[in-house]
């Protein structure tokens, strides 16, 4: 083999050492980002549970607020408001944005 | 020349060295890359694969406007890991002062520990300030890992006792106990799944995969209106406490779909403590108790007789001044009359006249009105333990079961099934089955079993039964209200003992029906007739109601009303 001949298989060899090592870090990027995106998803997870029991236990809470017992008790006592009496007269405002 | 041969040498025995390394090394990796390969793969997937089971939540029940009922919230429950008997005993003790925890709870957890049982519940389904202080416990030093948690979810009644016959509730596990939460358990508690994932040395997941889609139970909307359940359950405790009553029942249906508005019974119990409420209390007595009707059954006689054409409404009926003798049964009227219309038998609710009535009609007619209203079989609302009532086969009556039929006894009901008879009239004489849940299209069963005309006709005699009968307790001026009372003595042991039950059923505005109530009140005290123990929780209730409703009379001058 003369001189040009084995400087074209080494350039062969090169181009394939290349295309090995490309293909290689490729599929490593390509696991190391799949592994990130595992992470990522997992994470988004969590948070979306974490939301969804914030958001149930907002409407819980907001539901507690609005117990009707308590609302009476705020209504009659704090505010002052009575129930009318048996036989009493009472006005109606009709309201027009209703 | 010397040096340089020892040079050789000493690179020949570092290179022999190396080499053999590279062999322990290349003869490890095969060893465990192809020999024990299996060996070492399953320690990797016992240290990175895990398989998390994810559990169900429950759905969250509301009421027709959204307003929440049963929620699931994720809780803590607390339990000691206990590796040294000593410590955690001591760490107890910790946990006693920061927790409300009963005697024998107490007892029996420290038993455990003596025992030397590795895991022990504290305390299940923490709220969220037990939760924090067990949490900051846990986390201090001296503790090192005696303390523990899981997750679970933990069922919250927002509303307290409101509506907690129809609600139900669940045990410590989330097992439906009762109510909505039992008839439709298999939908409200979806199911449970299994995450496959795979996690790295910090124990963080970076893969996972569904091995089974959880399932999140199905939110119930039902029909009743928390506000008006609340008016309801609030005017039917009040009676009970003035009358000393053993308890009662109210139901409140849209007229026009059946839906169910409200439904209380009394006495009532908070849902998140069904598990230590006694038997009785937890009977919904709405559609569980059984009595028999009395005379608010004469407006299914009344119906018969119209639907059957056997007599005019102007036609007079000898009611034999009070005291008639069938066979060697006697029976009374509490106001007596010598005469009487059929308008005017049931205005006064007279039973004598009831009873000629029936007789004109006969068993068999009679028996297949009170079949079509809905009697002797379930109503088959969404609810567990509804009891079919006790209607006798036409062959079983004996001699005296039609006069006794004619002014309710003889027959069991329940008030749910009552309120739906009187729905009948209120929806142009259609049964409908009364529904607890919101239905895209409601009131899709119905079967007419009443001619417009002749529940026109009943709505007229039952207006006047409020005006001017029985029933002027339930009145509310300007309010056009038909309605009818009833009074009957209970069943005990066997026989008619001298405690009653007393009911009012009715519906209103009586010219175009929206709302249909039926109120029974059992073993009231002192008083005990339906017109003066049951008409007034009628009005109370229908007082609320217009005003919540808007369903006002016409509307007077200057838009005042009187209620």
């Amino acid at each position: 083999m003369n001189r040009k001949g084995r400087s074209l298989a080494d350039f062969r060899l090169a181009i394939l050492a290349f295309f090995i090592f490309f293909v290689l870090f490729i599929y490593s990027s390509l696991n190391l980002k799949n592994v990130d995106l595992g992470y990522r998803q997992h994470e988004l997870l969590l948070a979306e549970k974490k939301l969804r029991l914030e958001i149930d236990s907002l409407l819980a809470r907001r539901a507690e607020l609005l117990n009707l017992e308590r609302m009476e008790k705020i209504v009659v006592e704090k505010l002052g408001y009575q129930y009318p009496e048996a036989g009493q007269i009472i006005k109606v405002i009709e309201d027009d944005n209703e | 020349m010397n040096r340089n041969r020892q040079g050789k040498k000493r690179f020949f025995v570092l290179s022999i060295f190396f080499f053999i390394w590279i062999f322990l090394i290349a003869f490890k990796l095969f060893n465990m890359q192809v020999l024990d390969y299996t060996t070492y793969m399953a320690k990797v997937k016992a240290q990175t694969n895990r398989i998390e089971e994810l559990h169900s939540k429950r759905g969250t029940i509301s009421d027709r406007k959204g307003e929440i009922l049963a929620i699931s919230l994720l809780s803590k429950s607390a339990f000691i890991s206990n590796k040294d008997n000593a410590l955690s005993l001591a760490v107890f003790k910790k946990i006693c002062a920061l927790l409300a925890l009963g005697n024998s709870q107490k007892i029996n957890v420290i038993k455990r520990i003596r025992r030397g049982e590795k895991f022990i519940w504290i305390k299940r389904k923490l709220t969220d300030d037990e939760f924090l202080q067990v949490k900051a416990l846990a986390l201090s030093k001296d503790v090192a890992g005696t303390i523990d948690f899981v997750d679970e979810y933990r069922r919250v009644y927002p509303q307290k006792k409101i509506a907690s016959h129809i609600l139900g509730g669940v045990g410590i596990d989330e097992q439906a106990l009762g109510g909505i939460e039992t008839s439709l358990d298999s939908e409200i508690k979806g199911r449970g799944g299994k995450l496959k994932v795979l996690i790295d040395a910090r124990k963080k997941i970076f893969q996972f995969k569904y091995m089974e889609q959880p399932v999140t139970g199905r939110d119930i909307h039902l029909s009743i209106d928390a506000a008006l359940q609340f008016f309801v359950e609030r005017e039917l405790a009040a009676a009970v406490e003035k009358y000393q009553a053993a308890g009662g029942a109210v139901i409140v249906i849209s007229s026009r779909d059946g839906q169910v508005l409200a439904m209380a019974s009394n006495p009532d119990y908070c849902p998140e403590n069904i598990w230590r409420t006694p038997m009785p209390v937890l009977k919904n007595k709405a559609l569980s108790f059984l009595y028999d009707p009395g005379s608010t059954f004469k407006v299914i006689l009344a119906a018969s007789a119209l639907e059957n054409r056997i007599c005019g409404r102007q036609e007079m009926f000898d009611c034999h001044n009070g005291v008639y003798m069938i066979r060697d049964r006697q029976i009374t009227d509490v106001h007596p009359f010598a005469r009487l219309s059929f308008d005017d038998i049931i205005i006064h609710s007279s039973n004598i006249g009831a009873v000629k009535i029936g007789q004109r009609l006969g068993g068999k007619k009679y028996f297949q009105t009170i079949q079509k209203f809905g009697f002797g079989r379930r109503t088959g609302i969404l609810l567990p333990a509804e009891e079919n009532g006790i209607l006798n086969a036409l062959k079983q009556w004996s001699g005296v079961s039609l006069a006794f039929l004619s002014f309710g006894y003889e027959i069991a009901v329940t008030p749910l099934q009552m309120a739906a008879a009187f729905n009948v009239l209120a929806s142009g004489g259609f049964f409908i089955r009364p529904d607890i849940i919101m239905n895209d299209t409601p009131g899709g069963s119905q079967a007419r079993v009443l001619s417009a005309a002749n529940q026109r006709r009943l709505t007229e005699i039952l207006t006047a039964a409020v005006s001017r009968g029985t029933g002027k307790k339930a009145g509310i001026p300007g309010l056009e209200i038909a309605g009818k009372t009833g009074t009957a003595h209970k069943v005990k042991r066997g026989k008619y003992a001298r405690s009653y039950v007393s009911s009012f059923g009715g519906f209103f505005p009586a010219h175009d029906p929206q709302v249909t109530v039926f109120v029974m009140i059992d073993e009231p005290q002192g008083l005990y007739f339906g017109g003066e123990v049951a008409a007034p929780v009628f009005k109370a209730i229908a007082g609320k109601i217009m005003l919540y409703l808007k369903l006002f009379p016409d509307m007077p001058a200057e838009n005042e009303i009187r209620i």
